[in-house]
C-alpha cells in the first residue's frame, strides 16, 4: 500500500499533464476556437468539425512546406555534427595535454540557453557590420553584405544549421569518446602486428563499433529536427521569404515554427491537428530505427 | 649538438631523431585542431561579453573606451524600468529552482519503489511511464496550454514549472541507481522497526544523492533554458516574466541597442556557465545516460 503513497505525487502530475494531454490533444484536433466567443474561455466553447482540421492540413502548402524544411535542416545538422563530434573525439583521444580543459569547453555550448546563442549569432552574422561579414568582406567575398548570410534564402538555412552544430558538437564527443576508449587496445595492436596503418585502422576498427553511436545521433536530430523552435524563432523567425510554386514560403519556417504561428493566431484545434502528424513522424523514426537495430 | 658516433649507429639515431621530430609534429598539428575548435566554440560567449562592456553605439567597432563605467550595460539592463533584468533573473531563479526540487523529490519517492518494492502492477506501470517518452514536446503544447489557462495559472510561477514536474528521464535514471543500493542495508533497518519514510529519508536519500544531484541540476537547466513554454503562459505584461521571455521582448523593443542586448543576453549565459565549471560530472553524466547505456 505504501508503495502507491510514495508514487502518488508523481502520478497525480503525470496523470493530468502528460497522460491526460494527449487525449485531450486528440479532441482539440477535432475542434476549431469559434471566434464567437470570449477569448479566455475559448476551450470550453470549442466547435466540433470532425476530420477538418486534418483535411485542411493535407491540403496545406505551408504545412507540407515547413515538413521538407524540417527534413532540410536535419539533413544539414546531422551528417557535420555526427563528423564533427567524432573527429574532434579522435583527436581526443590521443593523449594530448589540456585535455580535460577542451572536454570542458567543447560541452559548455550545450548546457547554454538556444535562445540567448541565436541572438549572439544574429550579432555575427548581421549584414555589413558584423564580425563575419567584415571578414569575408577582407577576404573580398561581398556576396552577403547586403542582406546577410540569414536574409539570403538560399544560405538561411545554413546559418541557422551552422550555429546550432556548433552548440552541439561536445555532445557527440563525449559519447564517440567513450565507445572509443570501449574499444580494446589489445584489437589496435594486433592490427599493428598485420602492419594497418592509421586509416585503415579508423576505417576497419574505430568506425563500425561507434556505429551504435552514429545512429543514436542521427535518431536524436532528428526529433530535435521535428521539435526545433527556438534557434528559429531567434535567428530568422521563419524568414526570409521566397515564392516556390505561386506561394511564399518562409525559407527556414520549419514545422515546429509554423505550428507556433498557428498557436498565435489562436487557431488551437488546427495546432493540435500539427501537432499529431509530428507524434507519427516520430512514432516511424523511432519504428525504423528498432528495426535498424534489431538487425544489426 | 652533440657528435653522433660513425657508422651504422649513426643512422639509427638519425633514424629516431626523425621519428621523435614526426611525432612531435603530430602532435603540434592535433593540439592546433583542438585549439581552433575551441576558439570557434567559444568565439560566441566572449563576443557576446566583449560587446556587452562597450559604449552604446560602438557595438561594432574594435575600439574599445574606458571613459564610461566597465560594467554600465550590465547595470542599465539590471534596472530597465520597462525590462528589469534583474526581476526576470529571480523569476528564472524561482522557477528553475522550484521545478529542479519538486522534480527530484517526486523522481526520488517513485524511483524509491521502483527499484526496491514489489506491488500489483509494477512492471506494466514502468513501461507505460517509458513509453510517453517517445511522445515529442510539441504534442503537449496545445493541451498543456489549455489546461492552464482553463485552472487560470497564466503569469504564474505554477503554470510555468508544475505541467513539466513529471520527468520520466528523472525516474528511469533514479531506478537506475537506486537498484544499486545494497538490500542489506534495508533490510536491517526494517528489522531495527524504521519504516519505509525512515528507510528512504535516512538511508536511500542520503545514498543516492550524486544521483539527485544530477536530476536537479539537469531539471534546473531545463527550466532555466525552457523559453517556448514560458512564452506561451506569459502574457508581455506579466510581471513573472522569465529571462528567455524578457530577452525576446526587449530585444522586440531595442533591435539595434546591442551592447545592452549582450549584456541582457549574458546574465542567461554567465551563471550556467559557472555552475556547469563547478558541477561538469553531473551534467555530462546526466546529459548522455540515455545514450551510453546501450
Amino acid at each position: 500500500m505504501v508503495s502507491y503513497v510514495f508514487l502518488l505525487p508523481f502520478l497525480i502530475v503525470f496523470g493530468i499533464f502528460l497522460a491526460y494531454p494527449i487525449f485531450y490533444s486528440m479532441w482539440l484536433s477535432v475542434n476549431r476556437v469559434s471566434w464567437t466567443t470570449d477569448l479566455f474561455n475559448c476551450f470550453t466553447t470549442m466547435k466540433f468539425v470532425g476530420f477538418g482540421n486534418y483535411l485542411e492540413l493535407l491540403q496545406d502548402p505551408r504545412f507540407w512546406w515547413s515538413l521538407l524544411m524540417t527534413f532540410y535542416y536535419a539533413a544539414l545538422c546531422i551528417p557535420f555534427s555526427v563528423l564533427g563530434s567524432l573527429l574532434l573525439a579522435v583527436v581526443m583521444n590521443q593523449k594530448l595535454q589540456g585535455v580535460k580543459f577542451f572536454r570542458t569547453a567543447y560541452f559548455l555550448p550545450n548546457v547554454l540557453d538556444m535562445l540567448v546563442v541565436g541572438i549572439i549569432w544574429v550579432f555575427i552574422y548581421s549584414p555589413h557590420y558584423g564580425i563575419l561579414d567584415r571578414f569575408l568582406s577582407s577576404l573580398g567575398i561581398t556576396y552577403f553584405s547586403q542582406t546577410g548570410i540569414l536574409g539570403n534564402p538560399r544560405t538561411a538555412m545554413l546559418g541557422v544549421a551552422f550555429a546550432v552544430v556548433l552548440k552541439g558538437l561536445g555532445f557527440g564527443m563525449i559519447l564517440f569518446l567513450a565507445a572509443i576508449q570501449n574499444i580494446p587496445t589489445s584489437v589496435y595492436e594486433a592490427a599493428d602486428i598485420d602492419g594497418a596503418n592509421a586509416g585503415q585502422k579508423f576505417w576497419l576498427i574505430t568506425l563500425p563499433l561507434v556505429k551504435p553511436i552514429v545512429l543514436f545521433l542521427s535518431i536524436t536530430g532528428m526529433i530535435q529536427a521535428l521539435n526545433a523552435f527556438a534557434e528559429f524563432f531567434a535567428m530568422t523567425s521563419g524568414r526570409p521569404y521566397a515564392v516556390v510554386g505561386g506561394v511564399t514560403q518562409g525559407m527556414t519556417r520549419v514545422t515546429g515554427y509554423y505550428l507556433f504561428e498557428n498557436w498565435q493566431t489562436m487557431r488551437y484545434g488546427y495546432t493540435a491537428a500539427i501537432s499529431f502528424v509530428l507524434l507519427l513522424v516520430t512514432l516511424g523514426i523511432s519504428y525504423a530505427n528498432a528495426r535498424a537495430l534489431r538487425t544489426r | 649538438m652533440k657528435r653522433a658516433e660513425p657508422g651504422l649507429e649513426e643512422e639509427e639515431i638519425n633514424e629516431s631523431r626523425l621519428e621523435e621530430l614526426k611525432r612531435r609534429f603530430r602532435r603540434g598539428a592535433l593540439m592546433v585542431v583542438l585549439v581552433i575548435m575551441a576558439v570557434a566554440m567559444l568565439f560566441p560567449f566572449f563576443w557576446m561579453l566583449w560587446v556587452a562592456l562597450k559604449e552604446e553605439g560602438h557595438a561594432f567597432t574594435f575600439d574599445f573606451s574606458w571613459a564610461k563605467p566597465l560594467f554600465s550595460n550590465f547595470a542599465s539592463v539590471w534596472k530597465n524600468p520597462d525590462y528589469p533584468f534583474g526581476k526576470f533573473f529571480l523569476n528564472s531563479l524561482v522557477v528553475a529552482t522550484a521545478g529542479g526540487a519538486v522534480t527530484a523529490l517526486m523522481c526520488s519517492m517513485g524511483a524509491y519503489v521502483f527499484a526496491k518494492k514489489d506491488f500489483a502492477g509494477k512492471e506494466p506501470l514502468f513501461w507505460t511511464l517509458l513509453a510517453t517518452m517517445m511522445v515529442p514536446g510539441m504534442v503537449y503544447l496545445v493541451p498543456q496550454f489549455a489546461l492552464v489557462s482553463t485552472f487560470r495559472w497564466v503569469n504564474t510561477y505554477q503554470g510555468m514549472f508544475v505541467p513539466h514536474l513529471a520527468s520520466v528521464w528523472g525516474l528511469f535514471l533514479l531506478r537506475q541507481y537506486m537498484e544499486t543500493l545494497p538490500d542489506s542495508v534495508i533490510e536491517q533497518a526494517k528489522i531495527d522497526g524504521a519504516g519505509d519514510w525512515r528507510i528512504f529519508f535516512t538511508f536511500v536519500v542520503p545514498l543516492s544523492m550524486p544521483a539527485i544531484a544530477t536530476v536537479f541540476l539537469i531539471t534546473f537547466l531545463f527550466h532555466w533554458n525552457n523559453f517556448l513554454w514560458q512564452l506561451v503562459v506569459n502574457t508581455p505584461d506579466s510581471p513573472l516574466l522569465t529571462l528567455p521571455v524578457g530577452l525576446a521582448l526587449f530585444r522586440g523593443q531595442y533591435t539595434t541597442e546591442w551592447t545592452k542586448l549582450m549584456a541582457a543576453s549574458a546574465f542567461s549565459i554567465v551563471p550556467i556557465a559557472i555552475i556547469f565549471g563547478f558541477a561538469q560530472r553531473f551534467f555530462i553524466q546526466g546529459m548522455t545516460v540515455g545514450a551510453l547505456k546501450e
